[in-house]
């Protein structure tokens, strides 16, 4: 069932001589930009790179960098997460996620309130869904490195409630590479 | 003469024993009466129904609400309007703008106090919000719809009130109306009954009661409903007995609470706040003139002076009561002729607060019935904070009526039994439950097929088996399947030979056309490929409650799941690959308002972000050229939706789900007794819901793209890398980066010359 119906290996010697032996046109190789962003999916902590590009086939163009895409809270969100930080400061945590819960009705998109909700859980004791509630994010903050940083620096923390220092430590240094 | 002495002494002394003896009985029964009225009065407990609450409204600077969307909210609250909004739960409209005075509130996490504000809209959303203070407001909660409750099976339900929140007009028209003397009577009026006797007598039948409120209050809460000699006696008795321990203004405001004031179908509307709700959808405090004189109209005969069913009886009868109000003084004839002029005001049962919601309440009962007993919920006073969004609940009833009527008036000879149908729709980020149909007549309790009904949910399973693929690495969108005959030998030694809806077959096809054609051999060989453990592995894991069988079967959907757990499996393809338990309950708070439980969004990781992402756009394309394109006509221009029709063998079960950005809806339309329909997902449930997806105003599915993927352009019939200028019916998929596609002759993207890339970003 596979898409590759020349054999890629031999693609990769002699190019010409496959083409002429497919009689089809060479594969399409999909571009890479031309930074590569680690795995937003983060369903798993180890990284997964890309095969390295065989020299033979020709490239297209590397597609340029990403534009950068902070979110940002609206008003609505801002005074949601200031009461709510308030609330957990009086350790009242329900309350606390209550009032976050309130802003991701109005803002389910936005990673920014899903960490909020993962700090209030990382509080409250809920280690588990405190990195649930990271991941979350994660998958939301596309072309977002400093949210993505800070997803990952609670992912880190969750780990490292529970013990589990070193996928803790590889959190970290997610957290730590995607801030640059 | 001796002998009659004797005898006369005989009875005497006999008769003043028996007297003695009745005597003793007597106070004997009357010191038991004593013990009921105060030890079931003292503490006064009327079993309280839990209530519910519909999930608030929230307003906020770029809420999408004109100024008309917005009062047509308050008027759903039952606000009022007036030209100078001072009290809680009134507003003024000007233009675009809106003043309102919102009313206090206990939610689950604090007491809102009533307060001014004043909102701004400009065009279809709000500008601004301020205070009294013309302080900004950036976020505001309006009190919350009570959509229903959950009361016991004999069905007394009722709304509290303490006596500041009840209008002073009440207990005076009370008076006027039923009791001139019970400031100061002692439980019994002997002259208003024998003023009743001689009524009824010169009539001919019971026109007049002669029973003072206290005895009225005695009989709904202490006795039964028949009418017999002793049981008047018992009722005099009880009623000087409560006035001997208790002040009048108590026994007043237990009336208010006690008294019977209308059927709404197997519930009895009881206590004038519950009234007030059911009849106006509004609380007592806010009541009017002519709304308080209705009320008290309908104290003699709740359903002889119903005003949705007897208006022009209800209506005579107000505006006597308006009249008597007059004539004695409680409010000015002016006043009265005013109010008397007005109409009933009474809102539609099942339009505002009156109504309920059974097949909703049901899932909110049964969430609540693993945490609390029976008798909590139906008597301690819970309250209970749901997630149904009522506008988005009618436009789903709605949505489901009419299109089966429609079904039902095409067909040729008319049908044995009437098509049913379940809507259930969510929030798919936080899982909440917002909206449920579980059955045609929404407003009938009965079976509840949302919850119960398990249907096979034929080709709904496509989307799982897609998911497998790409997640086993081997599959991507444009990876080739071969749609042709095929026999599978299965455990017991038979064959199956799985066919498609056309009875035709494809050849080689790409994954993205099979699912949108939603082609079976190309399925089947696309699951055995992955591997049955695998597929069945993937339902377990998005959140289906059982694992299917591994049988080949499944793959076309021999599986049989009730349409909130087909909510539950799409959900988490709405969400990205993340599982959130459904929600219909947010909170409860007891019946003092303090906080008892909450059920907090949790959400988990259970499928790859970027394998959901391809799959999700390959239903994407299912609404843009398969089996879903039927909706397009009714959706508006531009909404990006994905979803998948079902139809489960011999057209038993009509299916569809599908998803915005902001709404999942799922919809099943069939047979109560499993018989063939003739409709497919398509003509069907894919209508019932692109009008309800049009009708609710929701947002385009724009996930973020995952990071690792890219998209290319393929032709939709062969899957070839193809230039959009050169190929035929080409879309755009996307890929993991890195993937290497065949190409189209003589359409390469990165042909001779400047690449299609370099096209586009120059």
């Amino acid at each position: 069932m596979s898409v590759k119906r020349c054999s890629s290996a031999a693609a990769l010697l002699a190019v010409l001589l496959v083409l002429g032996a497919c009689a089809v046109p060479q594969p399409y190789r999909v571009p890479s930009p031309a930074t590569t962003p680690t795995s937003p999916s983060g369903s798993s902590p180890t990284t997964t790179t890309p095969a390295p590009t065989p020299e033979a086939i020709p490239e297209p163009t590397p597609l340029p960098a990403p534009v950068v895409k902070e979110p940002t809270l609206s008003s609505a969100s801002r005074a949601l997460v200031a009461q709510a930080q308030s609330q957990a400061a009086a350790k009242n945590f329900p309350v606390a996620a209550a009032s976050i819960e309130r802003a991701l009705r109005i803002e389910p998109d936005n990673p920014l309130l899903w960490i909020e909700l993962g700090k209030v859980r990382q509080e409250e004791g809920n280690y588990v869904q405190a990195e649930n509630m990271a991941r979350k994010a994660l998958s939301m903050s596309i072309n977002a490195p400093r949210t993505q940083s800070t997803a990952w620096k609670l992912i880190a923390d969750s780990y490292r409630a529970r013990g589990k220092n070193v996928e803790a430590q590889d959190a970290q240094r997610r957290s730590e590479g995607v801030s640059r | 003469m001796k002998k009659l002495s004797k005898l006369t002494k005989r009875i005497l002394i006999g008769a003043s024993l028996a007297f003695g003896v009745g005597l003793i009985a007597l106070l004997a029964w009357i010191w038991h009466l004593d013990g009921i009225v105060t030890k079931q009065f003292e503490g006064r407990r009327w079993t309280l129904p839990a209530q519910v609450y519909a999930e608030p409204l929230e307003l906020y600077v770029g809420q999408t609400f004109g100024a008309d969307t917005l009062e047509q909210e308050l008027r759903r609250l039952g606000y009022r309007r007036v030209d100078d909004p001072t009290l809680a739960g009134s507003y003024r409209r000007r233009g675009t703008r809106i003043d309102l005075v919102s009313r206090k509130f206990q939610f689950w996490d604090s007491l809102q106090e009533s307060q001014q504000l004043t909102i701004t809209t400009s065009g279809t959303a709000i500008a601004s919000m301020s205070d009294a203070q013309n302080a900004e407001v950036p976020v505001f909660r309006l009190d919350p719809l009570l959509i229903g409750s959950i009361f016991p099976l004999h069905g007394e339900d009722r709304v509290i009130v303490a006596p500041d929140e009840v209008p002073a007009l009440l207990p005076a028209a009370l008076k006027v109306v039923e009791d001139r003397k019970f400031d100061t009577h002692h439980g019994v009026d002997v002259v208003a009954i024998l003023r009743a006797i001689v009524a009824n007598a010169r009539a001919g039948q019971i026109e007049q009661g002669g029973s003072t409120l206290t005895q009225q209050l005695v009989k709904s809460y202490f006795l039964d409903n028949r009418r017999t000699i002793g049981r008047k006696i018992e009722e005099a008795f009880m009623a000087m007995l409560l006035e001997i321990h208790f002040e009048k203004p108590d026994l007043m405001n237990a009336y208010i609470n006690e008294i019977y004031l209308g059927q709404d179908g197997a519930r009895a509307v009881h206590g004038f706040g519950l009234a007030s709700q059911f009849y106006f959808g509004k609380p007592l405090a806010e009541l009017q003139l002519h709304e308080v004189a209705l009320l008290v109209a309908m104290v003699r005969g709740p359903s002889y002076y119903d005003p949705r069913r007897h208006a022009d009886r209800a209506r005579a009868r107000r505006d006597r009561i308006l009249k008597l109000m007059a004539e004695y003084g409680i409010v000015e004839a002016r006043a009265a002729t005013v109010a008397a002029a007005k109409p009933l005001g009474t809102v539609m049962s099942g339009s505002s607060s009156g109504s309920y919601y059974p097949a909703f309440l049901d899932l909110v009962r049964r969430t609540l019935q693993r945490d609390y007993r029976e008798e909590d919920l139906t008597e301690a006073g819970l309250k209970i904070f749901s997630t149904l969004n009522p506008p988005v609940q009618n436009q789903a009833e709605k949505a489901l009526a009419q299109e089966l009527d429609r079904l039902e008036k095409a067909r040729k000879k008319p049908a044995p039994q009437k098509l049913e149908g379940v809507v259930v729709v969510t929030a798919p980020q936080n899982g909440e439950v917002i909206a449920m149909v579980g059955g045609r007549q929404a407003g009938f309790a009965g079976f509840n097929r949302a919850l119960d009904s398990r249907r096979s949910i034929g080709s709904l399973v496509k989307p799982v088996v897609y998911l497998a693929a790409v997640q086993s690495g081997k599959f991507n969108a444009a990876s080739i399947v071969e749609d042709a005959p095929m026999e599978v030998k299965l455990a017991n030694g038979q064959l199956w030979k799985p066919k498609n809806y056309t009875e035709d077959f494809a050849g080689p096809v790409p994954l993205v056309r099979a699912l949108s054609q939603s082609l079976n051999l190309a399925t089947v060989n696309l699951g055995l490929a992955v591997g049955l453990p695998e597929v069945t592995k993937e339902f377990k894991a998005l959140g289906l409650k059982e694992e299917p069988p591994q049988l080949p079967s499944v793959l076309l959907g021999a599986v049989d799941v009730a349409p909130i757990d087909v909510a539950q499996l799409y959900n988490a393809f709405a969400n990205g690959g993340f599982n959130t338990p459904l929600r219909a309950v947010r909170s409860v708070l007891d019946g003092d308002g303090k906080p008892l439980k909450s059920f907090a969004l949790e959400v988990t990781p259970v499928a790859e972000s970027a394998a959901v992402y391809q799959v999700n756009q390959m239903m994407v394309q299912v609404m843009e050229r398969g089996t879903g394109r039927g909706a397009r006509a009714l959706l508006p221009s531009g909404l990006v939706v994905a979803g998948k029709s079902g139809t489960s063998s011999d057209y038993r079960d009509s299916w569809f789900a599908g998803f915005s950005g902001t709404h999942l809806g799922v919809v099943w339309i069939g047979y109560d007794n499993n018989t063939p329909t003739g409709l497919t997902g398509s003509s069907g449930s894919l209508q019932v819901w692109a009008r309800l997806m049009s009708a609710i105003g929701t947002t385009s599915w724009n996930a973020a793209q995952p990071e690792t993927l890219q998209p290319v352009t393929v032709e939709f019939q062969t899957g070839l890398v193809a230039r959009p200028d050169c190929g035929q019916e080409v879309l755009t998929i996307v890929v993991p980066q890195g993937t290497e596609l065949p190409q189209k002759p003589g359409c390469e993207l990165n042909g001779p010359g400047r690449s299609w890339w370099d096209r586009l970003i120059h």
